[in-house]
């Protein structure tokens, strides 16, 4: 077991573009090795002992890794971007790009996290216990395939775009999620367990929950009639029928 | 400033010279016979040495280009490079920066590179980028196959206007030559429709392709163009489209060249090579063109060859774009040139494992490798069509290596085993060969032999050294050392001045912008001017005098001088 301990040295006004944050980065390294590990704060180029304090105990591979971060990091992004295996436990708030394109691993967050958490992740857990912004599991500018697969949790609520362009796996929000919750789905699973608005156009494949109110329907679904998902009746829909999709669309009756 | 490159194996296929052990002299940016003992000395020790590279068709600037960089921002992340103390940043993979154009050509030993589409109408925006495209020398042809006054010109059978019209449209545009794609198709698509074959009408103008691609090609020899006209078929993208190219390529016997040239130069063949009547029974018909080729002299092609991965279409193709999207249920920018052309830009992923692209991948190959004569075919990847421009070592590879092809077949969809005649071709073509694929023919083709493309006295100094020796390697067997010479120059020497040494850019300096200034009497001018002022008047939603790129837009330019009346030398 290696456990990595994480505080911010002073408060961050600035963004940092810490991907190397991570269990795969810190893995099998001193503490020293870590402190100088480059981040970008800006413009500028640093190292992660200069904006932090790092504690590390114990060594291990990728798996053994336990990253602790403790304060406020809502301005650290690309935390555990492409991370295999191992955790990451945030105690705060975290910035855009969670987890991005992880394959494995779990990250927890105590707080809220940014836009584009789970963004293209390919495997592994996310849990976010507060808020996430927009476009979480998406697929970044352009992209034609967004989150691949694995498991995003969300207590709280998601903003716009959640699950945007996905292609496999499975985004579960307790609370409420702005617009187009799924939009352009590919093949992915998406359980809204509030409210939202005009849920899944564009959908090719996938499937897509609603356990609350929907304002507002997209007219390109095909009523199929009612059928019950774990014991609760929901009316299916089918579509975009405008791109002759073969997605799943339940909303509670 | 003199230059001496002592002790290389250079194949200089013009000036007679195969892997001979040959110095070369340089000096203020040209190649001399002779320099002082004080030139600097570079000793390629036994490495190949060729002319600089040349491309003659490929899209590197302008309205589609930056169509594609604007529609796939997932393109940008695939080559991000940060600047250096030299270079600027890098970003993208089939749709680079304009930076990254002129790096990564250099980086790969070619010089010079011709955008082959603009509209003129959008010829401002392309000479913007060229302005910035660092290092190569570049030209751009200009399209006239779909343009209002063409085919109004071609209706009246009126010659003298059109040659006019041409004339102008490449002042206009500062353009080199006459880029004629899918002839009557952009006007047609305008209402949603296409030509199908040579003879069918266009509505509104009653003129055929047919008689759009002969007239464009008189009028290239009465202005006897450096360049021939170049032709982007008619059908495109639709299966049993060799038939239409064959149809096409017979047209250059109405017309006889008036340079040492070809009359006609058929470009991207990967793509309307096509056998079969739909997408079930597609098959390859590369061998069909390249007997063509092997019995004529008037019609040189480009392979427009297939790369595995990410590429993003973009052509003055409209139609063709559209049931591109359709089919591949892909993004889809759709443009509108008025009075002009139609556009579309389209992403696509080639697969290995899809048969179609498998089949196509076999096309360009088959094509290079069945016709005799390397200057008939030029290597081309129709960037970003057919893939990305810095995957020309792939190709060159798979010309040297049968081994590496057969390799590659074993990898692929099984149908190209039957659709195509590459498993049983086992030419492999030499240093020589791949020469003139990518310096002398492609010189040649477009009329810049005379400084391009070879290394005899008064040409360019523009040179490649690669970290090959050709007594030292089997090609056929090294295949991987082949390809990764090519990509990564030890020395790229451009106007007499080292910009790529080992693989990295040492010096950026601008490059060239090649236009053709074709005159015509005046008074035929004159009289052509008064439809286009029609036009203008009725038609065009801009004013002509806003029209024509002002000399600012080409800070660097080098002018052709070609036309109906005699030049006056000066
Ligand atoms: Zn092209």
């Amino acid at each position: 077991m290696q456990t990595v301990t994480i505080k911010p040295k002073s408060e961050l006004t600035i963004s940092v573009e810490a991907e190397n944050i991570s269990p795969d980065k810190f893995a099998g390294k001193s503490e020293k090795d870590i402190q100088s590990l480059e981040v970008w704060l800006g413009n500028h180029k640093t190292t992660l002992g200069d904006l932090f304090t790092i504690k590390v105990e114990g060594i291990g591979t990728a798996a053994d890794v336990k990253i602790v971060m403790e304060g406020n990091f809502s301005r650290v992004k690309r935390i555990g971007e492409g991370m295999t295996a191992g955790l990451i436990m945030i105690k705060g708030d975290v910035d855009m790009h969670l987890g991005a394109k992880m394959s494995g691993g779990k990250i927890t967050v105590a707080g809220n996290a940014d836009s584009w958490a789970g963004r293209e992740m390919k495997g592994g857990d996310i849990i976010i216990e507060g808020n996430a912004a927009y476009y979480l599991g998406s697929g970044y500018r352009g992209e034609s395939c967004g989150m691949r697969g694995g498991k995003i949790t969300v207590l709280g609520n998601t903003l716009d775009f959640a699950g945007e362009h996905m292609c496999g796996g499975e985004i579960y929000v307790n609370g409420n999620a702005g617009i187009l919750a799924g939009i352009s789905n590919n093949g992915g699973k998406i359980v809204i367990g509030g409210n939202t608005s005009r849920p899944g156009s564009e959908m090719s494949k996938g499937t897509i929950i609603i356990k609350g109110k929907v304002d507002e329907m997209m007219p390109v679904f095909k009523l199929e009639g009612t059928e019950a998902v774990d014991g609760v009746t929901y009316n299916k829909y089918t579509g975009d029928v405008i791109g002759n999709g073969k997605g799943l669309l339940y909303v509670l009756v | 400033m003199e230059l001496l490159i002592k002790n290389g194996s250079v194949y200089d296929p013009v000036n007679g010279i195969k892997g001979d052990r040959t110095d070369i002299s340089i000096r203020d940016g040209k190649i001399v016979d002779k320099v002082s003992s004080s030139a600097s000395v570079i000793d390629a020790g036994g490495r190949v040495v060729m002319a600089g590279g040349v491309d003659a068709h490929s899209h590197i600037a302008g309205a589609k280009v930056n169509m594609g960089r604007i529609m796939r921002p997932e393109d940008t992340r695939l080559g991000i490079k940060p600047r250096t103390k030299i270079t600027r940043p890098c970003t993208g993979y089939t749709v680079p920066n304009v930076y990254a154009m002129g790096y990564r050509y250099a980086q790969m030993g070619y010089t010079t590179v011709f955008e082959a589409a603009q509209a003129i109408m959008k010829a401002r925006h392309t000479h913007e980028e060229l302005e910035e495209i660092p290092i190569i020398d570049k030209g751009a042809l200009t399209l006239f196959g779909s343009n209002w006054p063409t085919m109004d010109f071609v209706r009246e059978k009126n010659m003298d206007k059109l040659a006019a019209y041409v004339a102008w449209g490449l002042l206009a545009s500062r353009g080199f030559g006459i880029k004629c794609v899918n002839p009557g198709g952009g006007e047609m698509w305008g209402f949603g429709k296409n030509v199908t074959g040579l003879d069918d009408v266009v509505p509104n103008f009653e003129v055929t392709p047919r008689e759009i691609i002969v007239s464009l090609m008189k009028v290239n020899e009465t202005l006897k163009l450096p360049h021939s006209v170049h032709l982007h078929c008619n059908n495109l993208g639709k299966p049993g489209n060799y038939r239409t190219t064959l149809a096409s390529m017979e047209l250059a016997d109405q017309v006889r060249a008036r340079k040492d040239r070809q009359v006609l130069h058929v470009t991207h063949v990967t793509f309307n090579c096509w056998g079969g009547t739909n997408w079930g029974d597609f098959e390859s018909k590369a061998d069909e063109i390249a007997n063509y080729l092997n019995n004529c002299d008037n019609v040189t092609t480009d392979m427009g060859q297939l790369i595995f991965g990410s590429a993003t279409t973009m052509t003055a193709d409209g139609p063709v774009q559209y049931a591109n999207a359709k089919l591949l249920h892909a993004k889809w920018a759709n443009g509108d040139v008025e009075l002009e052309d139609a556009s579309g830009v389209v992403p696509i992923f080639y697969a290995k494992q899809v048969s179609i692209h498998a089949i196509m991948w076999a096309m360009g190959l088959e094509l290079a490798l069945l016709t005799k004569d390397p200057y008939k075919v030029l290597l081309t990847t129709d960037h970003p069509n057919g893939g990305p421009f810095v995957n020309y070592p792939e190709v060159i590879a798979l010309l040297m290596s049968n081994k590496k092809r057969q390799e590659e077949i074993k990898t692929l969809h099984a149908l190209v085993n039957d659709r195509t005649k590459i498993p049983g071709i086992t030419r492999e073509l030499d240093f020589n060969d791949i020469a003139v694929m990518t310096r002398v023919g492609t010189a040649k083709v477009l009329g810049l032999l005379d400084t391009k493309g070879h290394l005899g006295a008064g040409s360019d100094a523009d040179l490649s050294i690669y970290d090959i020796i050709p007594d030292q390697i089997d090609p056929s067997i090294e295949h991987a050392k082949i390809k990764s010479a090519f990509s990564s120059a030890a020395y790229t020497i451009k106007g007499g001045e080292i910009v790529v040494k080992d693989g990295e850019i040492t010096a950026t300096p601008a490059g060239r912008t090649y236009w053709v200034d074709a005159t015509v009497p005046e008074e035929q001018t004159e009289i052509m001017m008064k439809d286009i002022r029609h036009k203008f008047k009725n038609y065009y939603s801009m004013n002509l005098a806003n029209y024509a790129v002002q000399d600012e837009y080409v800070t660097h330019p080098e002018v052709i001088k070609a036309g109906a009346i005699p030049v006056e030398v000066s």
